[in-house]
Order: structure tokens, then sequence, then C-alpha cells
């Protein structure tokens, strides 16, 4: 990448001003730091993934009592960890990450929503409040107090990162770039009309920023975009962090199979995230969350039905990892949410919080402007 | 406002978007143009002129034979003629999204041509309403025929009808598994001591996206007790389409929800709940406040709603009159663009405005790139209906990069073709930069970006 093209990135922050003249370009850079090198990714599984099945409490006097049959056909393979828990045999790169103290899960967490709808969980844990504001989100709010910039894998910018500041978005294009000429003429037919001139800006800047070798590809799968991600960081030094998605884990049936597929999709693609960081993967935090838990319960259909409380992975060569943190409330019938599901015992958001803390060094001040309604978990979660 | 104003305004907000011919239709009469579009006879009539030739027996068929196939391949025999069986079951799957394909596509190029395309933007907004996803072959097959089977011929009916039809079609109750949900204390749910039982994937999902609404007060009692009550409710299977009660899994006894009882009465008792729910006031809030948020404004204005759903109690949920009541209200017709196209609308209006019925990418792909594949929502919430979810960065650079490929097909000349299209509410400064452009192309381009093309 040309010195250029580096300084544009950097610049890229400021949004549309950029191209304006070139004086505000160098304007641009004071305004924004791209001092802390420390990286944060997000990865959202929606649908509810069953943390039961994820991260299994095998020393629970209850777990294989209520849980063995779905158990059953993995139960030899089972990959230990600390105080009780094993981890599913299709997450071996969270395993290997785990023994070399760069993975930590943290059992039995929950936003502070305690229904079970999808979209309404989902959006309120992109929003990181407890009353939705669906324009803002708290990973935008936490990139905006480092005065940085984050950057969604996705078509459209998702809640989370929504706030003051533009976040950029990428997402494999599958057409030739429009040439400058067709820009400027929709620059001048956007004149005056500052909604579409804004998305207008938006898009072209985004795609400068973003374009990388063109590579394209009719459906993109997890692990292509996260070798992206990991990439597009590595790359873009002003990039604080970034957000990706993964859909599916609605296994209201037939568990056993589809969350083998699942895990081994999530973990393939946390090792092509790993590689495509390189050398930045010991700056980064990555958090693995999902918008509810499953019941404990198996269901009729061999699956589980909508919960509440469930398991977050946190990896990445900056976790101080190797222990298995959160506080497990058990699985005996007194001790379930609503008799049905397993109790949250900690805000997942405080664990968040906690990382904003450790990690980005946020002072508790500016962190409580981003989860107003948690405060931090006390542990420590990065490496000293 | 002019009348012939309001015409245009008819023709994009309510219809994907105007030219010559669909102008001189409405005759000045938008009103009653929209209205003549939802009656019983035109729907039947449009539902004849499409090109479908996918129906949920066919899909039923074409799944048994691959289900069929599958099997004669598992049979552990290596010969040469088990590889031909497994080639078979493979060409199977293809014909079966290669159907898919033809679906999309006929529903779009009808969309484009037809003379009703009001009535096919409703069915396009319920069929987003009751979003089904084509995963896996059983899927792709099923999931286009749910809008053409269960939602089409009930435009011009009540919401009961609908509801019902969709929540008894196959489609449905596949995607959300309730043809395996088992009562417990039925007599395959007994016999089965407890390894199969219910699953409330369906139930949850009719209370919370397809009738009340989520947070309108029902709780997890509710959602248990519906489906228990839509226990046996399933498919015949094994070539057939058709809905099936089955009394062995159906879960005996009374039903409360909402506190009311629904006595057993087999299939009859789920019935009358979803009737109950189709004229619930909570559902008119949430179906007539959703039809004004896709048609009207990201921010429905209240008293549109209001007027809405008190027509909607009054005739228990009479669509052609629920939507007459939104059609003939002041609010629904202010002159400004105030929703932007969601990618479907932008690909059906630009293609009918300059003429093309076929396009590469094709369409579904194209859809696709611009972020709103066909059954592919991924979820039963269905896609979202607002600016800010189809207005990113990345979607908006698609949808330049797809108008300037697109435009390079137009023959057109642009300026009569953004004249005949916009009328009266394209902006002076538009037409000027359009008749500037470099490029015939080019040209297309800025039409087809202009704000006023892409707000409607």
């Amino acid at each position: 990448m040309s010195m250029q093209r580096r300084d544009f990135i950097k610049a890229g922050v400021a949004g549309w001003i950029i191209f304006q003249t070139a004086a505000s370009r160098a304007l641009a850079n004071p305004t924004q730091s791209s001092k802390n090198p420390k990286k944060i990714v997000w990865v959202m599984l929606r649908g509810g993934m069953d943390s039961l099945h994820a991260v299994l409490p095998i020393g629970d006097p209850d777990f294989m009592h209520i849980r063995g049959s779905l158990v059953a056909p993995i139960k030899d393979k089972l990959l230990p960890m600390h105080n009780g828990f094993a981890l599913h045999p299709a997450l071996k790169n969270c395993h290997n990450w785990y023994q070399n103290k760069e993975f930590l899960p943290v059992v039995a967490v929950a936003s502070g929503y305690r229904k079970r709808s999808h979209f309404d969980a989902q959006d309120q844990m992109e929003s990181g409040l407890n009353n939705t504001d669906y324009e803002s989100g708290w990973l935008a709010r936490a990139v905006g107090m480092l005065k940085g910039h984050g950057l969604a894998i996705a078509q459209t910018v998702p809640i989370a990162l929504r706030g003051e500041e533009p976040s950029q978005t990428w997402f494999p294009s599958h057409f030739t770039a429009s040439d400058d000429d067709l820009i400027a003429r929709l620059r001048s037919l956007y004149a005056g009309n500052k909604e579409f001139s804004g998305l207008l800006e938006s898009a072209v800047n985004n795609r400068d920023m973003l374009d990388m070798d063109g590579e394209t590809r009719a459906r993109p799968n997890f692990s292509y975009l996260a070798k992206n991600c990991g990439e597009l960081l590595s790359r873009d030094d002003s990039a604080n962090c970034a957000m990706l998605e993964l859909g599916g884990w609605d296994t209201h049936n037939n568990q056993q199979q589809r969350l083998n597929r699942q895990f081994s999709m999530l973990d393939n693609g946390l090792a092509e995230l790993k590689n495509a960081l390189g050398d930045t993967w010991q700056d980064t935090v990555v958090l693995v969350t999902t918008e509810f838990g499953r019941t404990v319960a198996v269901n009729g259909t061999k699956g589980t039905d909508h919960g509440t409380g469930s398991t977050m992975f946190m990896l990445g060569g900056a976790v101080k990892g190797k222990q298995v943190l959160g506080q497990w409330p058990g699985l005996a019938k007194e001790s379930l949410f609503e008799e049905r599901d397993l109790t949250p015992t900690t805000d997942v958001r405080s664990w968040m919080a906690s990382v904003l803390h450790q990690h980005w060094n946020l002072p508790l001040d500016k962190i409580a402007k981003v989860f107003p309604d948690v405060e931090p978990a006390a542990q420590a979660i990065v490496k000293a | 406002m002019m009348s012939n104003t309001r015409s245009f305004i008819a023709a994009h907000r309510f219809g994907y978007g105007a030219n010559a011919k669909t102008i001189r239709k409405i005759k000045q009469q938008p009103q009653q143009w929209l209205l003549n579009q939802i009656t019983a006879d035109n729907a039947l009539k449009e539902l004849t002129l499409l090109d479908m030739q996918w129906n949920s027996q066919l899909a039923a068929e074409q799944l048994n034979l691959y289900q069929q196939q599958k099997k004669q391949e598992k049979t552990p025999k290596a010969s040469p003629q088990a590889n031909m069986m497994l080639m078979a079951s493979q060409n199977t799957q293809k014909q079966i999204n290669k159907q898919l394909q033809k679906a999309i596509s006929a529903t779009v190029v009808h969309s484009i041509v037809t003379d009703s395309p009001f009535y096919w933007r409703l069915v396009d907004f319920f069929s987003n309403h009751f979003s089904v996803t084509g995963n896996g072959p059983r899927m792709r097959a099923l999931a286009p025929t749910l809008e053409i089977e269960a939602i089409a011929p009930y435009i011009s009916g009540s919401f009961a009808d609908m509801l019902l039809a969709v929540e008894s079609h196959p489609a449905m109750l596949l995607y959300l598994n309730n043809e395996q949900s088992i009562g417990p204390n039925s007599k395959a749910g007994k016999r089965s001591k407890g390894k199969r039982g219910l699953n409330e994937n369906l139930a949850r999902e009719i209370l919370e996206l397809h009738t009340l609404g989520v947070n309108a007060g029902y709780d997890q009692a509710d959602v248990t007790e519906l489906a228990r009550a839509i226990t046996g409710w399933g498919v015949e299977g094994k070539g057939s389409a058709n809905f099936s009660f089955k009394a062995n899994l159906h879960e005996p006894g009374r039903r409360d929800v909402f506190g009311k009882i629904y006595q057993q009465d087999g299939v009859k008792q789920g019935v009358r709940i979803l009737n109950d729910l189709a004229v619930n006031a909570k559902t008119a809030e949430f179906v007539s406040r959703k039809l004004v948020n896709h048609f009207v404004n990201d921010n429905p204005p209240q008293a549109l709603v209001d007027t809405m759903v008190a027509v909607w109690l009054k005739t228990k949920g009479n669509l052609p009159q629920v939507l007459q009541a939104m059609i003939e209200h002041p609010l629904s017709w202010s002159e400004q663009g105030a929703k932007f196209k969601t990618p479907r609308e932008f690909v059906i209006s630009t293609c009918r405005v300059c003429g093309i019925k076929k396009i590469n990418p094709n369409f579904s792909k194209s859809l696709s790139i611009l972020g709103q594949q066909p059954f592919a929502a991924g979820s039963p919430a269905g896609y979202k209906d607002t600016q800010e979810y189809w207005a990113g960065p990345r979607a908006m650079m698609g949808r330049i990069e797809w108008a300037e490929h697109v435009s390079k097909f137009v023959k057109n000349s642009p300026v009569e073709l953004a004249q005949n299209a916009l009328g009266p509410l394209m902006d002076e400064r538009t037409e000027l930069l359009i008749s500037r452009a470099e490029s015939k192309s080019q040209a297309v381009t800025l039409f087809l970006m202009s704000p006023e093309f892409q707000k409607r």
C-alpha cells in the first residue's frame, strides 16, 4: 500500500469532509487517534446459541440427566477445560487457544433483556442499552470515545455501529467500480440534497477505503468474511474495531447435527480471522456473544427453544485465557430462570465494559456512557 | 394538488413506478385505480396471468423423488448403477434449485409488466410479513409456493382467511417445525415416553411476527398453549403437500390463551384461536402500522394507523376495506417522497420504466447483490422496511454500480424516459443534468439514481 493511500485511510475517519480540499485532509489527521493499536472484534451469533452445548457443564450433577440425549454422540470427544466445563469437540481451534492462554469463556451471562424474541434481544444487545436506541450502538459509542472508527462486515450498518461518526461497511462487490466522472456527476445531482449527498459520500468513501484486491464471491461464507475482516483491521491502523455476524443458531430441532456444523463454521472462521490479523492478533480481543440462550430441557424435536442465560467467548492474543469465568448457577430445577432457562448471573455488558476498560484503557466515566446500565466486571481479562 | 401529480404519486408510492402506459391507465383517478386492483375478480385475473409453473404439489413430488433417490444411494452398492443413482439425486436437487429461480423470476417479471402493481406490492408485503427462507432442498422447493398459494389469493379477502391459509400451508408448517411438534399427552407423545414432544417455534412466531406483534402482552404460557393447540397440524407427505391434521399427535384437553378457554375440538381448536387473533385489536394495530410503514412513511402517522385500525375492527379485518382507508386518507398523499425504495422496488421499477424483462445477472442474483434476495431473509421476521436498513454505504454503492450496469442495456432517450417516469415530480435540475450527461448510459444512471426515482 502506498504512503498516500495509507494517509487516505487514516483520514477516512473524518467521513466525507476529506473530499473538500487537500488542506482539510491534512487537518483531518490530528482529530483522530491512530496511537491505539488495540483492536476489538465483536462476533454476534444471531439466533440464540445454545451455550450448554458449547461450553458443557459436565461437572454439574444435573447436566447429563437433562441433556444426556443431546450429549451422547459427543460425550467421549469433549475438550476439557477447568472447573468442570468442557468445550464442544468442533471448537478445536478454540480449545488450542484455551491451552495457549488465549481463550476464555464466561458462563451464565445475558443482557438486560428477559423475554424471548430474537429480534428485540439482538437489537437491545447491539444498542447495549436497556431501552434500545436504534440510532446508537455500544460499539459506535465506545469507539467514539477513542475518536477512532469501526468497521462492519455487512451490506448495511448494523445498530451496534450506528452513532455520530459514520462507520464503514465492507462486503464483496460484484461490479466494476463506477468511474470518477459518474461520481462527480452524481455529486452535482445531489448538490443541495443533504441526505443523498451524505449517502453518496459515505458510499464513495467507504468503497475507496475498503476496496481491496477486487476479489469477489457470489455467496461469501463466514470464513471468507472473517479473513477479510482480519486483513482490513491489520492494514488499517485507524480502525479500532469491527463487527462480524453469523446466523443459523436457532436450533429448535435436530440440534446435535446443526450445532456440529455451526461450531465448525465459527471455529474455522475465527482461525481465518487470526491468520489474517497476523501480528495484530497479539493486540486483539475477540468477543463472541449471542442474544440469549436456550431452554435447559430438550424439546420434542431434538432441539431447544428460546431461553435466557448463555455463554460468551473472549479470545485473542491480548486475552488472559485458560480460565472459565462467570458464576455457575447450577441446573437444579429451583435454580433455573422461570423453571426453564439457565439463570444469568452476570450481565454480558459488564464483561464488554471490562474489556473496554482493560484493553482500550477507557476511563470509567466514559464507560458509563457506553454502558450506563452496568458496572464493569472486576476480573482480569486482558494480559497485564 | 393537481390530479396529474397524484397519479404519479400513486404509481410510485403504491405501485412500481410510472411510465406512459401506467399514467394512461390511471386516467387521473388514482384512488379508483388502486381500489380496482384489489377486488376478488382482479386478484383471480392476476393469478391467471402469472406464468408460474410451480406449486407445492409439484414440490412435494420432487422432494419425494429426491428422498427416494437419496435413500437408494445410501444402500451399500458400489456398482455403476449406484453411481448413476447418485447423479439422480443431485440432478433432482438441481431441478429444485432451478424451479426456485424460475419461480422468483416469474413473479418479478410479472410485477414489471402487470397492470395491477399495487396488488403485487401487497403480495410482496405479506410475503415478507410471513417470511419463509429457502434453506435446504425442502424449503427451496416450498418457499416460493407460500406467497402464490396462501397470500396472493387472499389479498381481496379477510386477514383471518390469509392467516389460516399461511399457518396451515406446508411451507410454513415445515419452515417452523410444526409438523414435528407433538402433544406430550397425545397418543404419539405417550408412546414415545417423553422422547418426542412440543416445539413452540411456529406458535411463538404467529404471536410475535404474524399477529399481535412483540410486547403485545402475551406471555410464555400463551405461547405454550397455542403450540399445544396446533399440535397435529402437519403435511400428508410422501409426495403430497396437502395439509393433514394428525389426531394422534394432537394434545388433548382445553387450551387457555389470553384467559379465553378453547374447548378440545381437534383441528378447530387452533383455527378458533387464529380467528380470534386475526381480529384482535393488537393485530389490527401491528399489521396496519406495518402497512403504513411500508407504503407511506418510516414513521407512520398515528392518525392514519388509527383510521385503519378502526376499519379493521369494524370489518373484522377485511383487507380491501382496511386498504381503502389507507388510500383515502390525506396523510397517504404527501407530495414528498417519504420512502426510500427497497432493492426489490428499485429493481422492478427500473425494469418497468426501462422496458427490460430480462437482465444479467438475473433477478435473483441482482436482488442478492443489492441485499434482498427473495426467500433469503434468513429469519421469520423477513427483511426490515426502513431507509436506514437499505441505505448503508455498501448498499448505496451497489445501487450505483447496478444502475450503471443495467443502464448500458437501455435504448430509449434518457430525458424522455425520465419525463415519462417522473412527470411533475422531476426537479428541473435533475432534467438538466440528465440532458448534459456524456453518454446515454450515464444519463440513464443519473435518472435511476436521482432522489426522485430512489424515493417514492
